[in-house]
């Protein structure tokens, strides 16, 4: 059943009129947005509602194009972008990083949050890793790391086979899994393993940051390609909120830098 | 809505790996509730009450939850006590646990089918209570479970995707792999499809075949 109505959706995709997007939001009042629940990129509360620095600036940003609310939706990092292509998500904010590849597949935004890779490791970090190399050289270690999230594939390519890396669903999964010894390392970037750390109060866990030879890494909104136009115009906005300190005085307070963001470029970070 | 047959040959190889742990979880699991199933019949009719209760009331808990929230259990919560199984084991032991709680009932209904006439004669031929069970009873009991036996095995292959939620890399989660890489979900959702398919046919000749060489014997 699941298959047919996936089926079915891949195929009314690419027949449905290509009016203007942002026409069609700005009527029906609403965007729908795909997050994580990742704090501090995305953070769900016990009551439903929708916080963390990339679902704010893009709630700021919608209602100054005039589309007063967004609704999110929680998804897989690794089904994001195939559940935009299917019209199930009119943007992805969700600490989605910008990489080469996904700036084929989908419409960037400029970047609006940077962060370095983390590992979260137990106390004195007994195995002494500290890149995703030397987790790959040690033929027993296990790393945790979201389904289709950049640690996932920064493990992968740097030669960790498949069966130890671990798809972990979220990050209270996550650090049980550490703190039970089903894995060694667990990565996410700094902020959200800071951000778990501080949750979780442990004192048998340490923090290694930032991972030695991963770059830092900065997300966007992501839209359809063909929604371009769309894009266009929340990057005016955007640039706009980075202009008059708006921008750094939402994504400051859950520890981003703006400056950051600020200080780099689409172009750069899709290797255009 | 592009179908490339190029991509399919591409992850066919990570899918048959999923495959063969995706059947390798259906035989053990399906071993452990066919053993148990008949642990838990033969316990439930005990007439020490205080074997046949606990065991009754085990069942019905098991029944009545929802396996996920089963599998969440033996692999997030169990640690907690002191008990940590690889994923595997945790998938194996909460499928063959969960659905040797339907085998039980289907064991049931085939002892309780098994005329009176029989226990009262190998009462009265004075055979011991396993004598009684294993030459008497079992024997005819067990031909006529076949259908509704096959019925749960291959429920219980169907089901194997839930253990994708314990992280472990059946197909169901290598497909999700697959397309978390390469944004496309058509051929390789179709793939797992087809391959379900594929076993569960082959599964229907052999049960069948089971069913008409065991089945007769019981007449």
């Amino acid at each position: 059943m699941k298959k047919t109505l996936l089926t079915l959706a891949l195929i009314a995709a690419p027949a449905a009129v290509m009016a203007d997007t942002l026409e069609s939001l700005k009527s029906q009042g609403f965007a729908r947005i795909a997050i994580a629940n990742e704090p501090p990129f995305t953070a769900v509360a016990a009551d439903g509602s929708v916080s963390g620095a990339a679902p704010d600036v893009a709630r700021e940003v919608f209602k100054r194009l005039g589309v007063p609310e967004v609704v999110a939706s929680i998804s897989e990092y690794g089904a994001m972008i195939p559940g935009l292509q299917a019209r199930r998500h009119d943007a992805i904010t969700a600490g989605l990083f910008m990489k080469p590849e996904r700036c084929q597949a989908v419409a960037y935004s400029e970047p609006v949050l940077c962060d370095a890779e983390a590992f979260l490791l137990p106390k004195g970090n007994p195995k002494g890793f500290t890149s995703y190399a030397d987790i790959a050289a040690d033929p027993t270690a296990t790393i945790g790391a979201p389904g289709g999230g950049t640690e996932e594939k920064l493990a992968l390519e740097a030669g960790v086979p498949r069966d130890r890396v671990i798809v972990v669903p979220d990050g209270q999964s996550g650090l049980k899994m550490l703190q039970d010894g089903r894995l060694d390392v667990y990565s996410l970037p700094v902020l959200s393993i800071s951000d778990l750390m501080t949750k979780a109060a442990d004192p048998n866990l340490e923090m290694l940051a930032p991972v030695v030879g991963a770059p830092v890494y900065c997300d966007g909104a992501a839209f359809r390609k063909e929604d371009a136009a769309l894009r266009d115009a929340f990057d005016v906005e955007l640039a706009k909120m980075k202009e008059s300190g708006e921008f750094a005085a939402i994504v400051e307070p859950y520890g981003f830098s703006a400056a950051a963001a600020m200080s780099t470029s689409r172009a750069e970070l899709c290797g255009e | 809505m592009d179908w490339d047959w190029n991509f399919v040959a591409e992850i066919t190889p990570a899918l048959l790996q999923g495959l063969k742990l995706t059947l390798l979880i259906t035989v053990l699991s399906a071993l452990v509730a066919a053993v148990l199933g008949l642990v838990f019949a033969i316990a439930r009719r005990s007439e020490n009450r205080l074997i046949a209760r606990p065991v009754s009331f085990f069942v019905e808990f098991i029944r009545g939850t929802p396996l996920l929230v089963q599998l969440y259990f033996i692999f997030y919560v169990l640690p907690g006590a002191g008990i940590l199984l690889p994923p595997l084991v945790a998938g194996v032991i909460g499928m063959g646990l969960h659905y040797a709680t339907y085998t039980a009932e289907v064991y049931r209904a085939g002892i309780e089918n098994v005329a009176r006439g029989q226990w009262e004669a190998a009462r009265a031929t004075n055979l011991t209570t396993r004598q009684t069970w294993v030459h008497v009873i079992i024997p005819q009991a067990v031909p006529p479970m076949i259908p509704a036996l096959a019925n749960y095995l291959i429920a219980l292959f169907k089901e194997t995707p839930l253990l994708s939620a314990i992280t472990v890399l059946e197909m169901m989660n290598q497909a999700k792999l697959v397309a978390n890489s390469s944004y496309r979900y058509i051929e390789p959702m179709t793939l797992v499809g087809v391959f379900f398919l594929a076993i569960s046919l082959i599964s229907v000749v052999i049960l069948r075949w089971l069913e008409q060489r065991f089945g007769r014997l019981a007449k």
